[in-house]
């Protein structure tokens, strides 16, 4: 199931400041594993797949991890492309990281299209008692401000990991425009490159 | 992670243009420890597709000679026009080529995978610019036919002609095989038009139709380079549908193809860090120490860089327009069945035009027009990328070409010019690339379509990489990536 093509494909996107917790949540949500005081920033783009059911209807979703490091800027603008939704990751225990979140934003609104789904995720939530720096009410005015929507979580205690997901495609196929394009995936005038066909000065030539 | 300067880097690749990115594109698979780094804070180098914003800032740096392979840049907005988009809807491309079906880099793309993460646009018609014939007429555009069915069916050429015309296109197709090769060997270093006339009795229109699909910059292309790349655009036709040989990367051509194939070489894992540029480095030195302009100090087997381009051969001078008008009449498919182009080609042949001054254009003009579905500007407006060869006057050539052409498709009232970008740039440059564990890419003279000697040095600087590792069958040979997890159940 997992690796079928003809299921309409979502592109998902994870971004926000290194050591916010993006790589924990995906991993956490698609192999089920965290690993405590893991210290590997990721420098590439890590991406997953995983097929997911929202109202009986099958989703591949494509998600992919980036590096949240200002000097690994891998995020060229033909990233976005194509991309229907976009999850900005923050870690309520660093102030800093949330203050940071206007930048993620802007990015993220300028390189994709009106409509796209954005959720502002909260990480590190079984920080709270002790060391929250970040309320949940600050969160949720600042995804509100953005249009997005909002929960935080926890990917060392499994807690509310599945929800940012399912709720942003739940969203996202609630858009007839979006879904559509998922459908599709491209526009009327594009040109597969595994197509042959005939109407050129050659009859079928095989060379 | 380890810090930079503790990995023993196996490549620091420097410039994110489209030779650097399929070098690391090809490298993506391998286990090479690769660094990729770009003095500019955006992908593609001097193939970048630039906002208006960024072109404001390119053109800063052109004229602080940041850019050596460019040269007298400059931004105008006539006077008066309006409805100029926000900056960041516009990706201005630096290499707009267009690709032909048969072209080594499709191949490449598709054997590596990396083709499903662009979207290809149909080339649309090839069109030939007739200078008004008094001062009371408009002057025209004529579409060269592109099927065979569309020379049987045209009536712009006379019968007799015609026959000349097939007789060409089919020879062009076989024209290698053995009794063909004596009728064009030996003339192959004579001009193409000449052989067209002799062989093939052809006029100067049906010869200017040759020309103009041959894309020639100097119109004088030769019998034997000449054919090649006829036969090139006849091939290509209807190889992914009917009605169209080229295709052309939505969202700035050749800049996408360097940007999926740095994503690539990412997913791969390498390093990438932008806004860095080389600022010394210890030659001679096995493995070579480089000082990035960040600071760090970095070690690595082997080093690819930019060629200086100031040893180019060949300049051209561009001049990027945006209108005000889609255009409508250029982008009809001409074909049944065929994808609704996104890109039209016209071409003014030397001759066509003339300066302020009444000097005629000594070269041919190249119009490249980019319809919104490019994504290269707002609905409603398109862009023109105007190409000929530098000259004294090839600036005011390319204006006048603008003007004409403005002329030639406007109804009532000719769109309006919104934005102009010009610049001047140098192609073809000749330094020998490879010195021990250094490898310098040269520029090979681009050309309107792009040109597959580009591919070759990335194939040596593969190699060079590589090392006894390199398998030559399994150079971009690639399968999907899988990333897959359990299934979700809602
Ligand atoms: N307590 C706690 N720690 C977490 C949680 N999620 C992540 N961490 C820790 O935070 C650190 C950074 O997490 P990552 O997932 O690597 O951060 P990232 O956003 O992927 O960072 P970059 O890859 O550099 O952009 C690691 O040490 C994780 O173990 C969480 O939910 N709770
Ligand atoms: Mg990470």
């Amino acid at each position: 199931m997992a690796s079928d093509d003809s299921l309409p494909t979502l592109k998902l996107l994870l971004i926000g400041p290194s050591g916010a917790g993006k790589s924990a949540l995906l991993t956490r949500y698609c192999d089920d594993e965290f690993e405590p005081d893991s210290s590997t920033a990721t420098i590439g783009i890590d991406f997953k797949i995983k097929v997911l059911n929202v109202r009986g209807k099958p989703y591949r979703l494509t998600l992919f991890d980036t590096a949240g490091q200002e000097r690994f800027r891998t995020l060229s603008t033909s990233f976005y492309r194509g991309a229907h939704g976009v999850l900005l990751v923050y870690d309520i225990s660093t102030r800093a990281s949330f203050l940071g979140m206007e930048k993620w934003f802007a990015e993220a609104e300028a390189n994709t299209v009106e409509g796209v789904a954005l959720y502002l995720v909260g990480a590190k939530l079984d920080k709270a008692e002790h060391n929250r720096e970040v309320t949940p009410e600050e969160g949720r005015a600042l995804a509100e401000a953005h249009g997005a929507l909002f929960c935080e979580v926890s990917a060392k205690s499994r807690e509310n990991v599945r929800r940012p997901f399912v709720e942003i495609v739940d969203h996202i196929v609630e858009d007839p425009a979006l879904i559509h394009a998922a459908k599709t995936g491209r526009a009327a005038g594009s040109v597969t490159l595994d197509s042959n066909s005939e109407g050129g000065y050659l009859p079928n030539c095989s060379c | 992670m380890e810090s930079l300067s503790d990995t023993l880097w196996d490549v620091v690749i420097c410039g994110t243009g489209l030779q650097q990115s399929l070098l690391a594109l090809a490298l993506s698979r391998s286990d090479k420890k690769v660094l990729h780094i770009d003095p500019h804070d955006y992908y593609g180098g001097q193939d970048a597709a630039l906002s208006l914003q960024e072109a404001e800032s390119w053109v800063a740096d052109v004229e602080a000679g940041k850019e050596p392979s460019f040269r007298s840049a400059l931004i105008t907005k006539p006077d008066g026009s309006t409805g100029l988009g926000f900056p960041r809807a516009y990706s201005l491309a630096l290499s707009p080529q267009l690709i032909h079906a048969r072209s080594a880099l499709l191949e490449q793309l598709v054997s590596s995978r990396a083709y499903r993460q662009v979207e290809f646009l149909a080339v649309g018609s090839f069109f030939i610019f007739n200078p008004a014939q008094d001062p009371s007429q408009k002057p025209t555009l004529a579409r060269i036919p592109s099927t065979r069915e569309d020379v049987f069916l045209t009536t712009a050429i006379p019968t007799k002609a015609k026959r000349g015309l097939m007789k060409f296109l089919k020879f062009v197709l076989d024209y290698e095989s053995s009794p063909q090769t004596d009728l064009w060997q030996p003339d192959a270093e004579a001009p193409l038009t000449e052989f067209l006339s002799r062989q093939f009795k052809m006029d100067t229109e049906l010869q200017t139709y040759i020309i103009t699909l041959s894309l020639s910059l100097d119109g004088k292309i030769t019998t034997k380079d000449g054919l090649a790349v006829i036969r090139r655009h006849l091939s290509s036709m209807g190889m992914y549908g009917p009605g169209f040989a080229a295709i052309y990367p939505k969202w700035g051509g050749l800049s996408e193809i360097a940007q999926i194939s740095c994503r690539a070489g990412a997913v791969g894992g390498a390093v990438y860090m932008l806004g860095t540029g080389i600022k010394a480095m210890k030659e001679g030195e096995d493995p070579i120490e480089v000082e990035l302009t960040s600071g760090d100090v970095i070690k690595t087997r082997s080093l690819v860089r930019s060629g200086n381009d100031a040893t180019g051969q060949i300049e051209t001078a561009r001049l990027v327009a945006v209108v005000g008008s889609p255009i409508k009449s250029l982008f009809e498919a001409t074909a049944e069945g065929a994808p609704t182009p996104a890109v039209a080609v016209v071409a003014f042949p030397a001759g066509s035009l003339s300066t302020p001054g009444g000097k005629a254009s000594e070269y041919p003009a190249y119009v490249s027009v980019h319809s919104s579905d490019t994504g290269e500007c707002p609905n409603g407006q398109s862009v023109l990328y105007m190409t000929t060869l530098a000259t004294s006057e090839s600036q005011e050539i390319l204006d006048q070409a603008l003007d004409s052409f403005l002329g030639a498709v406007g109804d009532d009232q000719a769109p309006q010019c919104l934005y102009k970008l010009q610049y001047k740039r140098l192609e073809g440059s000749t330094q020998s690339p490879a010195h021990g564990s250094i490898f310098d890419f040269t520029i090979p003279s681009t050309s309107l379509s792009f040109n597959d000697s580009t591919l070759e040095p990335v194939r040596d600087a593969w190699k060079m990489v590589m090392g006894d590792a390199a398998v030559d069958a399994e150079y971009m040979q690639f399968t999907d990536r899988e990333g897959a997890a359990e299934d979700d159940d809602l």
